[in-house]
């Protein structure tokens, strides 16, 4: 648009040519039909003739007519031609519609870019304004909802956290299930927790879904790819805008902990007496505390005064946070150098105190033309964060107070460190991070048809977290008399791109586009950890861990190598048959002797049927595109050094101290038990992922409606899996492939605008469903996913062979034991088979409840996903909202028996079957009472806004206001005052809350 | 120009093309690069010993798995049901805790192996330090392997360390194999090793102690009929041969002999105590639960998580209340016997209030063999005992059989504890019983009673007749090899 302004003023100095030489004249605005915002630079013409005009900066033209009966046009790139007859008038507004389908829409697809209506694979595309505008310190947040088959769970509302990230499911069972994410062409890692770049820089987004579009990066393509490109310099006038959003958060819902201090008494001494415990709340001390009994506390004790204490601990812990943003960006350029840098503060608070996350970044992208066939440039991130403090409980009696008379913080009992707020004030707990994307590049264009474009990046990541437990605060502080200790993180990934590209058209009937290149990329990552214990008092923090009475070091370095070598071949026939090869081959030093190359072939094949010429008739069908794809991705999720015979180290006390001993045997931890491992598998691969992709792409009235719709099936073999070899050995476990596990699913996306006149409304939706299992894991056909559980002392998520992964395994319940006899004929025997006891079933019927009654109890895999946006648009107005559900998955609420329900117990009086009786010293099974459903819909973001007309204050090009809400309403069945949005494995412990965040928002363009 | 593009192309494809995929490893030492030098002889062999302190081996499980099924300990009611089978003698092959000693076994005689197999081939030491290394290392082989043998019977043998795949599965060898390979070790490490004394260490005398303790297994499991060990040839002769070893414990052996006190033995502070012969070493310095122990808590009992007092004012954390002890075993000593009276403590002191722990409460009277007042946070410096003189004393007496001298040896054991001589004029088998009893009261906790009952075929005579416990199939003289050993190795 910018440049059009120069060709406008260009125009306007030639304007009093036409206007004195004619005797009739028609005036009037050119705008956007869809902002209302004046479009300037829109030529003009009078129908056949070359008198033509163009509009200027706030729209206006004005032109001299032959005559009342003539008719004017009016065009503009990006826009639908519009003609209008003047019928006499004088006066004659033109509102321009955006051309949806506008054939210079190009998508990001990895090594290049195609027009959105060639693309062969499965690839959904954002823009950046799309994005919604709420606090999300990863961006990943942020595309909840936004994109068919992509899954996002964001469990924690803690400023900092990421996301999980799944693109048609979970395809492996230990290496990474998260997509690659890609930043201008620099693969970054796994997708998650991408805080570096702030979202007001994002161009675009891309989602590589098929294997067709994501084979070019091979073996790190099997979960799918994410692209995020940063916006880029345009020649025309610098455009400087500022952006600002600011937000008062609370939290969503009243918490359910307890609030009154004789609910609390009751219950502790009624589960204490269940438990044959001496109740506490009598009014006497106990390890030093004093505890009311339950008639003090009622103030109905004549010989005691009221108790004065009623901490009503959320209003301790969590606050209303402010958070802020500010973005400054400048874009610019001439037809030989383009920019576009910008500069972000981010702070956001926590809804725990002392809890915040601020983030400065900067960017910058510069592209200059050497020659008229060279050209070289920059992209540069900088990002600096700084995190302080974290998740605090609120589940804290309110029968005793924040602090002692004294000021210093009440315990109670001598080995209690529960206090939040002492927590919160006195633990030091800050993490700092650096990170530097650079990239260098140059391209140079052989021939009108051949490119070659070769580049350097080099990221480099540096975090430092500080902790410091103070003696009397942490059990841990307690333990060692102080605990402090300084975790160094450093990460340089070197990369270096050379690739030709060769677009050629033969005859306007064969159109081919090459890629062919190679790749390499290092990686290292530094680690060192210092520990301190035992510390003369708390002053010094961690800061002199010299001073410590126990040093601990630790530290290590991982380096690999990945050496690629990449093809592309995409060619259309009379644009209608499009075909598409891809692949890549990966060497990747991590893999094993025997297996260093792997290579990822993939095809396409798409169909433009509104290209055909029985299609061409029917003017409401403007796209119709079938797609297929299939080919082969992988995962290459193994640690460096996996394939080597490498000697174990550990110390010895001896000789009156310790020495340092090395032998075979590496002491390592497979995720949930010690293990030793050291024995190299010279066999060790990648993951390999198949994928057979069938898509429709459908588009009416112009592209007022479009549908998308996708049908895929994964199938992932060689699975990576720690396999237990023989345990005489000396050894546990070895990385070995074997194991597959599928996926297959659905797709949708649908958008319409319903009304496009004045008043403008549109409708959008999503709907993902997927559908995994688990098909063989080698030898085992059970595995259980996590440690075991303090609470239950088993774990809850299994991989069953011939189920989905992470499915529940435990007990089934029927209700709550009411006698005696009930329990014993249920198989129960002891203090389980009380009345008031949760009653299991036995399952197999042999008499007796025990671990061979276990069966699968829930599934955290949602049956579908779905979102619904709209947006409504009148004038300068704009109203838009968005809605994400979740339905069918199950949720293993570790918080089940939570405060209010403990009131709602299990009595002889009270015979419920929801509920057991309160019980101090009860052993849980993990068991279907547990289980519940994990379905919701929420009400993810309002955003109502309005775009003040250009220069309405002076100097100011454009000046959008806004206000947004984001979590407003969760509509769900789920245990009330927690968020039915727990983490992946749908285990729930009550995570940090998400904030209800009310936004004000102001950009500002000059 | 295009030219120009194509070779600057090669040239940065052929630079970066160069680099090697071939891993390099960062922080570790391989196979190829070790075993050069004296002092990674010295490392390899600290390795080897640094398997024993582990949670899984001498500083719990070990402890564990022979102390539950006997009458000496039993658990907290809401201790783990794999703790329970041990207790109840109902273990199944796939016990965790099991596994876990099957396991720990093998990574001590593979760490035993590499020094066995590497430190020979390092020239730059003398024949002297080479020696008494590799004669340590077979002592541990040696103990791996007998533990082995004494807890699951036949089990696969490897002499080599481990370094490939296809050499991890090992077929079984008999016990008798086994037993050869135990008791050949255990003279090469005689006849390589010194008789210095080195704390955590092993030497000359542990060896002798460990082989009259290897053959007296075989001799009382010969003589008494326990199942398993109809391939001894000859009780007698291996009762003559212990006699010898554990004589050589006794008389050549100028720093070891009784402690006059009991309490002294157990303290921390004096484990350089004439009765350590081999001791698994832990300081509470270390960094990581293996270097330190943590054994002691798990038979303190839980005073309200306190810190308490004993009678002589010595002071403990309360600990994990997890080992309880069992009537059975407390009720047996007689009442002045001072292994119980100042060894399991029944009163202990919050402030100035006195709870005497009751034999049947929560809370009992426990052990203070395994006792740190100087423990830090929850770390202690707590060794566990492999061989004490008292033990090799009694494996003599029981050797001697009832002549002057194998009473001379049980009455000094009897006279320390404060009790009178032992009934003279007994049988051979009522005097070697007498020993089995006089061993089961002298090295209660320790790891030794499991062993005692099934070398002297007893399990079900003490346990089950006199005790009432009961015990599963598979359970009572040999555990069964556990799963993972039986699903993985193809050649067993």
């Amino acid at each position: 648009m910018r440049q059009r302004y120069l060709f406008s003023l260009f125009w306007l100095l030639l304007l009093p040519a036409f206007t004195w030489a004619q005797t009739l004249t028609v005036r009037g605005v050119v705008k956007d039909a869809t902002t209302g915002e004046g479009l300037p630079g829109v030529t003009v013409l009078v129908k056949g003739t070359q008198n033509g005009t163009a509009s200027q900066a706030d729209g206006a033209y004005s032109i001299a007519v032959p005559s009342t009966d003539a008719v004017l046009t009016f065009s503009y790139i990006g826009y639908l031609p519009l003609e209008l007859p003047v019928g006499g008038k004088s006066v004659l507004d033109a509102n321009l519609k955006v051309d949806n389908k506008s054939l210079d829409e190009v998508v990001v697809v990895g090594y290049g870019t195609v027009a959105k209506s060639d693309v062969t694979g499965s690839v959904a595309s954002l823009k950046g304004s799309e994005l919604n505008k709420q606090p999300a310190s990863s961006v990943d947040q942020l595309l909840q909802g936004k994109i068919a088959g992509v899954q996002v769970v964001a469990p924690s509302g803690e400023p900092g956290a990421g996301a999980t990230v799944r693109i048609r499911g979970s395809s492996s069972i230990n290496g990474s299930n998260s997509p690659l994410l890609v930043v201008d062409g620099f693969p970054w890692g796994d997708a998650g927790n991408l805080k570096q770049i702030n979202p007001e820089d994002i161009a675009s987004i891309e989602v590589l879904k098929d294997a067709s579009s994501a084979a070019i990066y091979g073996s790190r393509g099997a979960n799918g790819v994410i692209l995020i490109t940063t916006k880029r310099g345009k020649a025309g006038k610098t455009s400087i805008t500022l952006s600002t959003l600011n937000t008062l958060s609370t939290l969503p819902s009243k918490l359910d902990v307890w609030s009154d201090p004789v609910d609390v008494a009751v219950i502790d001494n009624e589960s204490r007496r269940n438990a044959g415990l001496a109740p506490l709340f009598v009014g006497e001390n106990y390890l030093g505390t004093y505890y009311p009994s339950v008639a003090e506390l009622r103030g109905e004790d004549p010989n005691k005064p009221a108790w004065p204490y009623r901490t009503y601990w959320p209003d301790e812990v969590y606050r209303n946070p402010f958070s802020q943003s500010y973005t400054l960006t400048a874009t610019g350029g001439t037809d030989r150098t383009k920019f576009s840098m910008s500069g972000n503060y981010y702070r956001e608070e926590g809804l725990a105190i002392k809890n915040y996350y601020d983030r400065y970044n900067g960017r910058l992208n510069l592209e200059q033309k050497l020659t008229d066939k060279l050209t070289a440039g920059v992209n540069l991130i900088l990002t600096h964060t700084q995190r302080n403090g974290g998740s605090l409980s609120a589940d804290r009696s309110p029968v005793f107070p924040i602090y002692n008379p004294d000021g210093t913080y009440f315990r109670i009992g001598p080995r209690d460190f529960g206090n939040p707020v002492a927590y919160a004030n006195e633990v030091l707990n800050k993490n700092k991070t650096i990170d530097v994307l650079g990239t260098l590049f140059v391209s140079y264009d052989i021939t009108k048809w051949l490119n070659f474009r070769t580049q350097l990046s080099d990221k480099y990541g540096n975090s430092i977290g500080d902790v410091y437990e103070p003696r009397n605060i942490t059990n841990t502080g307690y333990l060692y008399n102080g605990f402090g200790v300084i975790d160094n993180y450093s990460s340089n990934e070197l990369l270096s791109e050379n690739y030709f590209t060769v677009n050629k058209n033969f005859n306007e009937i064969h159109n081919l586009n090459v890629v062919a290149g190679y790749t390499t990329q290092t990686f290292n990552i530094r680690t060192s950890r210092l520990e301190g214990r035992g510390f003369i008092n708390d002053a010094l923090e961690n800061e002199n861990l010299n001073t410590a009475l126990t040093q601990y070091t630790t530290n290590g370095l991982t380096k690999s190598l990945l050496n690629s070598y990449i093809g592309r071949v995409n060619y259309s026939l009379l644009d209608r048959y499009l075909f598409t090869f891809t692949s890549r081959a990966d060497g990747s030093s991590k893999f094993g002797a025997n297996n260093k190359w792997a290579f990822f072939p993939s095809a396409a094949v798409a169909w433009k049927l509104n290209e055909e010429a029985f299609l061409r008739a029917v003017p409401t069908i403007s796209e119709a595109k079938v797609r297929v794809s299939y080919g082969l991705t992988g995962n290459q999720g193994i640690s460096p050094y996996q394939t080597l015979d490498r000697l174990g180290a550990g110390r010895y006390y001896t000789g009156g101290n310790f020495q340092t001993g090395f032998g075979p045997g590496i002491f390592g931890y497979d995720g949930f038990n010690k293990i030793w491992e050291g024995v190299p598998n010279p066999d060790l691969k990648w993951e390999t992922t198949s994928q057979l992709d069938a898509g429709l792409d459908l588009g009416f009235l112009n592209q007022r409606i479009t549908l998308s719709a996708d049908v895929y099936y994964k199938r992932t073999r060689d699975l990576l899996r720690q396999t237990y070899i023989t345990p005489s050995s000396g050894y546990d476990r070895l990385w070995v492939n074997d194991g597959v596990i599928e996926n297959k699913g659905v797709e949708l996306g649908l958008n319409a605008e319903i009304l496009n006149g004045p008043v403008q409304w549109s409708v959008g939706g999503n709907f993902t469903l997927n559908r995994n299992k688990l098909i063989s894991m080698g030898e085992d056909n059970f595995v259980w996913n996590g440690s075991s559980i303090e609470m239950l002392r088993a774990p809850v998520n299994a991989y069953i062979v011939g189920e989905p992964i992470n499915v529940f395994y435990g007990y089934k319940t029927n209700g709550i034991i009411q006698t005696e006899e009930e329990g014993r004929a249920s198989g129960l025997t002891g203090d389980m088979a009380r009345p008031g006891e949760i009653k299991y079933v036995d399952l197999n019927g042999d008499g007796a409840v025990n671990d061979q009654d276990r069966t699968i109890i829930g599934n955290p895999n949602p049956k579908f996903l779905y979102s619904l946006n709209t947006s409504l648009r009148h004038k300068g107005f704009d109203l838009s909202a968005q809605f994400y559900g979740v339905s069918g998955n199950d949720v293993f609420d570790m918080r089940k028996f939570s405060p209010s329900r403990q009131l709602q117990r299990w009595t002889p009086d009270n015979p419920t079957n929801d509920y057991p009786s309160v019980n101090a010293t009860r052993a849980y099974y993990g068991s279907d009472w547990f289980v519940t459903s994990g379905s919701f819909m929420r009400i993810q973001n309002v955003t109502l806004g309005y775009n003040f007309k250009s220069n309405m204050i002076k100097g100011l090009e454009t000046l959008r206001i806004y206000f947004s809400g984001s979590n407003l309403y969760t509509f769900t069945g789920f245990h009330k005052g927690f968020d039915p949005e727990v983490p992946y494995n749908g285990l729930q412990y009550g995570s940090y809350p998400r904030p209800r965040a009310l936004s004000v928002g102001v950009n500002i363009g000059i | 120009m295009k030219r120009i593009t194509q070779l600057g192309l090669a040239a940065a494809v052929a630079l970066l093309a160069g680099c090697s995929l071939q891993e390099e490893p960062y922080g570790f030492n391989s196979t190829t690069n070790f075993y050069k030098t004296e002092a990674d002889a010295n490392a390899a062999l600290v390795y080897a010993y640094a398997i024993l302190p582990e949670i899984e081996y001498y500083s719990r499980n070990f402890i564990l798995i022979t102390e539950l099924p006997t009458e000496n300990i039993t658990l907290k009611p809401d201790a783990g049901a794999s703790n329970f089978e041990f207790d109840r003698l109902a273990v199944r092959p796939d016990n965790p805790e099991l596994t876990t000693a099957w396991r720990y076994a093998y990574i001590g005689v593979n760490r035993a192996n590499a020094v066995i197999a590497n430190v020979p081939g390092i020239t730059e030491m003398s024949d002297a330090s080479r020696n008494q290394l590799v004669g340590e290392a077979h002592f541990l082989r040696a103990l791996h392997y007998f533990n082995i043998v004494r807890l699951f019977g036949a089990a696969p043998v490897h002499t080599t360390p481990v370094t490939s795949l296809d050499q991890t599965s090992s077929a079984r060898a008999t016990m008798q194999e086994i037993y050869a390979l135990i008791t050949d070790d255990l003279k090469k490490s005689i006849e390589l090793t010194d008789a210095v004394r080195r704390d955590g260490r092993a030497n000359k005398v542990a060896a002798w102690g460990l082989l009259a303790k290897v053959d007296l297994t075989l001799a009382s499991g010969k003589a008494t009929n326990s199942p398993g060990y109809d391939f001894v040839p000859n009780a007698d002769a291996l009762y003559a041969e212990a006699k010898t070893y554990a004589g050589n414990v006794l008389s050549n052996s100028g720093s070891y002999g009784l402690d006059p006190s009991l309490k002294a033995i157990f303290d921390v502070d004096k484990k350089n105590g004439p009765e350590h012969i081999f001791d698994v070493a832990t300081d509470r310095s270390g960094l990581s639960e293996g270097n330190y122990s943590k054994l002691p808590l798990m038979f303190i009992p839980y005073i309200d998580g306190a810190v308490f007092k004993l009678a002589d004012s010595t002071s403990v954390r309360s600990g994990y209340n997890h080992f309880v002890t069992e009537p059975a075993l407390y009720n047996s000593f007689a009442a002045d016997d001072k292994r119980k009276t100042e060894l399991i403590p029944s009163r202990v002191y919050v402030g100035n209030k006195e709870t005497v722990l009751s034999i049947t409460g929560y809370s009992r009277p426990f052990t203070r063999k395994y006792l740190d007042p100087k423990q830090v946070g929850e770390q202690t410096s707590a060794n566990t005992p492999v061989l004490r003189y008292s033990d090799v004393l009694l494996l003599y007496a029981e050797a001697c059989g009832p002549t002057a001298e194998g009473y001379a040896a049980v009455n000094r054991i009897r006279t320390r504890a404060g009790l009178t001589n032992l009934q003279p004029g007994l049988s051979v088998t009522a005097f070697r019983d007498a020993v089995i009893q006089e061993r089961a009261w002298e090295l209660a906790f320790e790891g030794n009673r499991l062993f005692d009952l099934r070398r002297t075929h007893k399990m079900e005579e003490v346990l089950v007749q006199k005790y009432g416990k009961t015990i599963q199939p598979d359970n009572a003289y040999f555990f069964a090899t556990p799963t993972r050993e039986t699903d993985l190795n193809p050649n067993l």
